[in-house]
């Protein structure tokens, strides 16, 4: 686990813990199968209607290896790595908003901004250890991913996941996907802010 | 059925949800109007989700202790501050000493209330301003009244008062309180449990239906205009006419010499502000405070945020919401302050801009702003997907 600037009291992160319910929607992306074709990024701001320079999903690539050096074999490679909001357990951006617009439904479990409320301060940005608040500056509201929640309110996926031409992203319920999780050994990459435990919802199987 | 039970009944207060520092901040732990409230389930506060406000609902007895406990000055009675205090200006007379009194005390005195904790500083103040020598509370043991959930308020009402008093250089013994015996038979008895009877409920359901003739219900009418969304609510700053009032008061005391006092600032609707260099300029301390004391100036590249004492009510609403927790309140604070209408300047800063994004912040503490400062690239994002890659944990 790492740990990120500590300026969320643990306090405050802990409260926000005890609002959980018993389900979790959450998403389960398989880095491994991922070709970084951005059509989740692409289809997410189709369907959320997002501005220049706002992004609920982000498609970061990493390369690795080293070809420079001749006394060894080229081993380059390039993985891609989709970041959505993580729906945290504990979210840090709850506990930082200062006017209460942050909530984790208890229903299930997804984090929402509540635009009404919002004033734009950012500090849900400073907060998240995952860079998933996003500054909207038309509307001077903070936003981010709701895993499509009017799609799921509706019964069907997020757009990203409909989108997805490699097959690696899935929807569903944190215990009901924890099958298929445990075959392909996803787990949540968790990073602490101010000594808690974030307790990412977002699963991820790596190579 | 709930807008049904609150339909006929009406509250005896108004509450400006504006002025409350828990409507504002979720992280404002204030309970100043729940904690004297003597009426069971009158006062309720959110809880968290939602509206984080107070709400006063028809189980409040009218006692006043909200009131005078609220510090914003948020919550008022149907007969306002100022009516109560026109009727004090008729009874004083000159250089003699003004009487107040609950329903329940023995014994003559000039204002009689339903409960003294309905008195505010500048009510207690106010004979004092209209030429009287001194003030007494005349209250009986609280102990044996329905009301006596709010006794520490006139307490508290009492204290800061001479303090506020002897701050002005007129001495403290001249509000005094004097414990006398009950007199009247009449006792307050509080409702058991629930806001009104059957009967009640019924008899102002048919009240009203008879007033609005053939006119559809209030409720339907209301529906139809979409509620102001939060964040412009926010950016209104009420006036707090009990702070107002009690500023008027102490202007126009007779034979004013201030002297400063300084006193410790918990449980003081009153404080003192300190910024320190961690202040990033976000503005959010100014947004939230509910009686506008701190304002912000932005001139040729500078950053200034200005404070007014006078108009601070020590909520705490800034120190609890400041992110990077710049902003604090002294230990201690000069009571003199209220009687001066200056505005301090609590930092001034120039304004930079991040080295990353461009954002403007007050570069005191950093080049980066807060978005930025984890990794210089500017997203957060790409130094955290690293952890995915290498396996995380």
């Amino acid at each position: 686990m790492s740990e990120y600037s500590p300026i969320v009291p643990r306090e405050a992160i802990e409260r926000s813990f005890a609002k959980q319910g018993p389900k979790q929607y959450t998403l389960w992306v398989d880095i491994e199968h991922c070709i970084g074709c951005n059509a989740c990024t692409i289809a997410c701001k189709a369907e959320n209607n997002t501005p220049v320079g706002v992004d609920y999903n982000r498609v970061i690539e990493i390369e690795e290896g080293d070809f420079r050096d001749a006394s060894k074999t080229p081993n380059v490679g390039v993985t891609f790595v989709p970041m959505p909001c993580m729906h945290c357990g504990q979210p840090a951006c709850q506990a930082a908003c200062p006017v209460g617009a942050i909530t984790k439904r208890k229903e299930d479990g997804i984090v929402l901004i509540n635009k009404d409320k919002c004033i734009g301060c950012r500090y849900c940005a400073w907060a998240c250890p995952y860079g998933a608040p996003q500054f909207n500056a038309e509307a001077k509201i903070m936003e981010k991913c709701t895993l499509c929640v009017h799609r799921t309110d509706k019964g069907l996926v997020p757009a990203c996941v409909t989108t997805c031409p490699a097959k690696v992203r899935f929807f569903g319920e944190l215990n009901e996907l924890t099958m298929v999780m445990r075959e392909k050994r996803a787990k949540g990459v968790s990073i602490s802010v101010g000594g808690a435990d974030t307790k990412p919802s977002v699963q991820y199987t790596s190579k | 059925m709930n807008s049904l039970i609150e339909l006929g009944l009406q509250v005896p207060v108004r509450l400006d949800s504006t002025l409350c520092s828990r409507f504002r901040s979720t992280k404002s732990e204030c309970a100043a109007c729940a904690v004297v409230c003597p009426a069971p389930g009158a006062v309720r506060l959110g809880d968290g989700a939602g509206n984080n406000g107070a709400e006063i609902n028809a189980a409040c007895v009218a006692c006043g202790a909200c009131v005078s406990a609220c510090p914003n000055g948020a919550i008022r009675l149907l007969e306002d501050d100022q009516r109560v205090a026109e009727r004090i200006a008729q009874k004083v007379h000159s250089g003699e000493t003004f009487r107040f009194a609950c329903n329940r005390a023995k014994g003559r005195a000039e204002m009689v209330l339903p409960c003294l904790s309905r008195l505010t500083e500048a009510l207690v103040l106010e004979p004092i301003r209209r030429g009287a020598q001194q003030v007494e509370l005349r209250a009986p043991d609280c102990s044996g009244c329905g009301l006596r959930k709010t006794a520490q308020q006139w307490e508290r009402t009492l204290v800061f008062s001479q303090a506020l008093c002897e701050s002005a250089g007129l001495g403290a013994a001249r509000i005094s309180s004097v414990q006398v015996q009950v007199g009247n038979a009449e006792e307050i008895r509080l409702p058991a449990r629930g806001p009104s009877s059957r009967r009640r409920l019924f008899g102002s359901i048919a009240e009203r239906w008879k007033a609005s003739g053939d006119a559809p219900l209030e409720t339907e009418a209301g529906e139809e205009a979409e509620p102001e969304p939060f964040r412009e609510i926010v950016k209104r700053h009420s006036e707090n006419s009990k702070r107002t009032d009690l500023l008027r008061v102490l202007d126009a005391l007779p034979g004013l010499k201030v002297t400063p006092k300084e006193v410790v600032t918990v449980g003081l609707p009153l404080a003192q502000l300190e910024v320190d260099s961690r202040c990033v300029g976000c503005n959010v301390c100014e947004t939230l405070c509910p009686t506008g004391a701190l304002t912000h100036r932005e001139e040729g590249g500078n950053y200034a945020l200005d404070f007014d004492a006078a108009h601070c009510t020590g909520c705490r609403v800034c120190e609890l919401a400041c992110y990077h927790q710049a902003l604090h309140l002294r230990e201690t604070v000069d009571l003199s302050l209220l009687f001066q209408r200056s505005r301090v300047t609590l930092i001034s800063a120039r304004l930079a801009n991040c080295q990353a994004c461009g954002e403007r912040i007050l570069g005191t503490a950093s080049t980066f702003c807060p978005t930025c400062q984890v990794k210089a690239s500017g997203d957060r994002r790409d130094s955290v997907a690293r952890l995915f890659f290498s396996g995380g944990n």
